[in-house]
């Protein structure tokens, strides 16, 4: 069994980026402002180094001009607006709501901050999200939700392509809100899904901030190479489903990325082996359960250090 | 009828100038509390003017409603910021152990305030539910333990205020409503506050859905309640209609996000709507919310103008207060 280290997407920003950031675009709106490049890839490097240096193995480029989480793409794409701040799911964290008002296009990289981190790094993956998005915005354009879910699904998917041909290699799609989903809406996510991941690279769902009974064993049909699923958040109901079916490859999110409050060791282990011992992995992500933006930067560094000293004791 | 303040108000420029030299070692602690009184006067200064009756000091100690608080409470530590959205962060703390009362949070600030007007005065202090909401919490078993023994904590200091004077204590909770689920807490931490404290008790909540609130809301044990209106255009005073709203009313009718100082006619129909609710008597007119984001000429504006309205309303009335 193979057993690697990673982060789930978003990281604290170094604190002169953020004051940096601060100046250029202010407190209040004009957000998404271009960022002077080589800037931005200061901050980047940090943030790659931090990781690297803390033991993780597969990077990201911590997000770092995001400014709505997962929404941030829905501000890329042409067909969105965004408008007045609403809660990201139980956090106390607040993103501006995306309205759709016109066609979802995708008119430009999306990921432009992760293609200044792979020029350095290769190790880094993407991230991208496509359901929750759809769920988290307000329709006002599209007839029909369907529509809008495959528009959205396509300028992912072109996006996606642009990816594989830069030579990234990890594609992980977020998608907190799926664990929400109708059981109805479960059959048009297959196909959905099997059109992103209908790719040549590792492709990662991920999931978190509740556990994922709801959408198995549907999901075991949508493609992906590895299932993410949240063991802070659930992890009798996500004990289970590693019970009860079979898949080859998944993430653990284990360590909790929204308290401060580091875990025991040992008993950290001790979850881990439950869960691994349950099911039968070729290859294992050990991570956080969330992106680490949730904590003062010097506590989400030690939860990534906590993250590898997992992998070396369980090896 | 009268009419108040939430508490916040915008700070000087020269305070905040002498902040930063402050925070940077080039003054002393003496320098910067004079200064600090010197911004308390400035700021009852325009509150006096404007003819504000319930007032309290405009903040000017406090940066932030959670940390500000934490950091004066055992139990406590603040490793760092962490973001609220876009670009906005704040330092949230993290309960490390028992939490415990240390040093006064707002008696001092009361005292000096009572020292320089004669104004009646309102004591506004971030509720345990809300501090708690905004903290990590690695010692206690769950978030209602941390919750109860937070307000032990706020009740020996409202305890201490009364004995020092203070008669009108305004618990702000901006966390209740976005937890509704959770109200049955929130409730019981209010119950835990108040307990012994012989005082008017306001409770501040702004942002929120307030209908997910009602009616477990009119059940705390608080004299008023004060709800932002003007940010949602006076929409959600059909819920308080709609469910017989019976407390006294802290009625937000000023948006304190928007720079457009209202007009004394708007404000005075705002207060009309607000008297289908519930009698002169029981009606406190304030901003929405703190005005500290405001430029300070505009919260002065913005000020006077609610005073004006809210006379002239009580002129039609006939009413002598």
């Amino acid at each position: 069994m193979e057993v690697v280290t990673t982060v789930v997407g978003n990281y604290p920003r170094p604190e002169w980026f953020r004051d940096y950031l601060r100046k250029v675009e202010g407190l209040q709106k004009d957000l998404d402002v271009e960022v002077d490049r080589e800037v931005l890839k200061k901050a980047i490097v940090e943030v790659l180094d931090e990781q690297k240096k803390a033991g993780i193995e597969i990077l990201t480029d911590g997000q770092l001009i995001w400014h709505d989480f997962l929404l941030t793409l829905a501000s890329r794409l042409d067909g969105f607006e965004m408008n007045g701040l609403v809660r990201y799911f139980d956090n106390n964290l607040y993103y501006r709501i995306p309205i759709v008002k016109g066609k979802i296009r995708r008119v430009k990289m999306l990921l432009y901050d992760l293609e200044i981190a792979f020029e350095m790094e290769k190790n880094v993956k993407a991230v991208l999200s496509c359901y929750t998005i759809t769920k988290l915005s307000r329709n006002k354009f599209y007839k029909s939700y369907e529509d809008f879910l495959w528009d959205l699904c396509k300028a992912i998917k072109e996006e996606i392509k642009e990816l594989e041909s830069m030579g990234i290699k990890y594609i992980q799609i977020d998608e907190p809100s799926l664990l929400y989903a109708e059981k109805s809406e479960l059959e048009v996510l297959k196909d959905i899904y099997n059109e992103l991941t209908n790719v040549n690279v590792e492709t990662i769902l991920m999931t978190y901030f509740a556990p994922a009974d709801r959408i198995f064993p549907d999901v075991l049909d949508f493609g992906f190479d590895v299932i993410g699923l949240d063991f802070v958040e659930g992890f009798e109901e996500n004990l289970m489903i590693v019970k009860e079916y079979s898949f080859e490859r998944i993430n653990v999110g284990i360590v909790d990325g929204r308290n401060t409050k580091m875990e025991d060791l040992n008993e950290l282990k001790d979850r881990f082996d439950r869960i691994i011992s349950s099911g039968n992995f070729k290859k294992v992500y050990i991570s956080p359960n969330t992106g680490l933006e949730f904590l003062p930067r010097i506590k989400a560094y030690e939860k990534m250090q906590l993250v590898t000293k997992l992998k070396e004791v369980v090896r | 009828m009268k009419t108040t303040v939430v508490g916040s108000y915008p700070k000087p420029k020269w305070l905040l100038k002498m902040i930063k030299l402050y925070k940077e070692g080039k003054i002393d602690d003496k320098v910067m509390d004079e200064a600090y009184k010197d911004a308390v006067k400035a700021v009852v200064k325009d509150h006096e003017i404007a003819g504000v009756d319930i007032i309290w000091d405009g903040e000017m100690r406090r940066e932030e409603m959670t940390s500000y608080f934490a950091e004066r409470i055992d139990g406590f530590v603040i490793y760092g910021e962490v973001r609220v959205w876009g670009n906005a962060y704040y330092p949230k703390p993290s309960i490390v152990g028992e939490l415990r009362y240390r040093d006064e949070l707002a008696i001092n600030d009361f005292l000096y305030l009572k020292s320089i007007t004669d104004k009646k005065i309102k004591v506004p202090i971030t509720g345990a539910y809300t501090i708690v909401d905004w903290s990590f919490n690695e010692y206690y078993k769950t978030k209602e333990d941390a919750v109860y023994a937070l307000a032990e904590v706020l009740n020996r200091e409202f305890r201490e205020l009364v004995k020092v004077g203070a008669n009108y204590i305004q618990i702000d909770e901006p966390a209740i409503p976005t937890h509704p689920e959770e109200i049955e807490i929130a409730k019981n931490a209010v119950e835990i506050m108040v307990k012994g404290v012989n005082a008017y008790i306001g409770m501040h909540m702004c942002y929120g859905n307030y209908r997910a609130i009602f009616p477990e809301i009119l059940d705390f044990k608080v004299d008023q309640i004060d709800f932002e209106f003007a940010n949602r255009n006076f929409e959600d005073l059909a819920i308080l209609k709609e469910y017989s709203y019976d407390k006294d009313l802290g009625f937000g009718c000023i948006d304190v996000h928007s720079r457009r100082v209202e007009s004394v006619e708007e404000v005075k129909k705002a207060i009309y709507m607000a008297l289908e609710v519930v009698e002169p008597k029981q009606l406190y007119i304030d901003p929405d919310c703190g005005l500290k984001l405001l430029p300070r000429d505009i919260a002065f504006e913005k000020l006077k103008v609610m005073v004006k309205a809210t006379n002239e309303v009580k002129e039609e009335l006939g009413l002598s207060n």
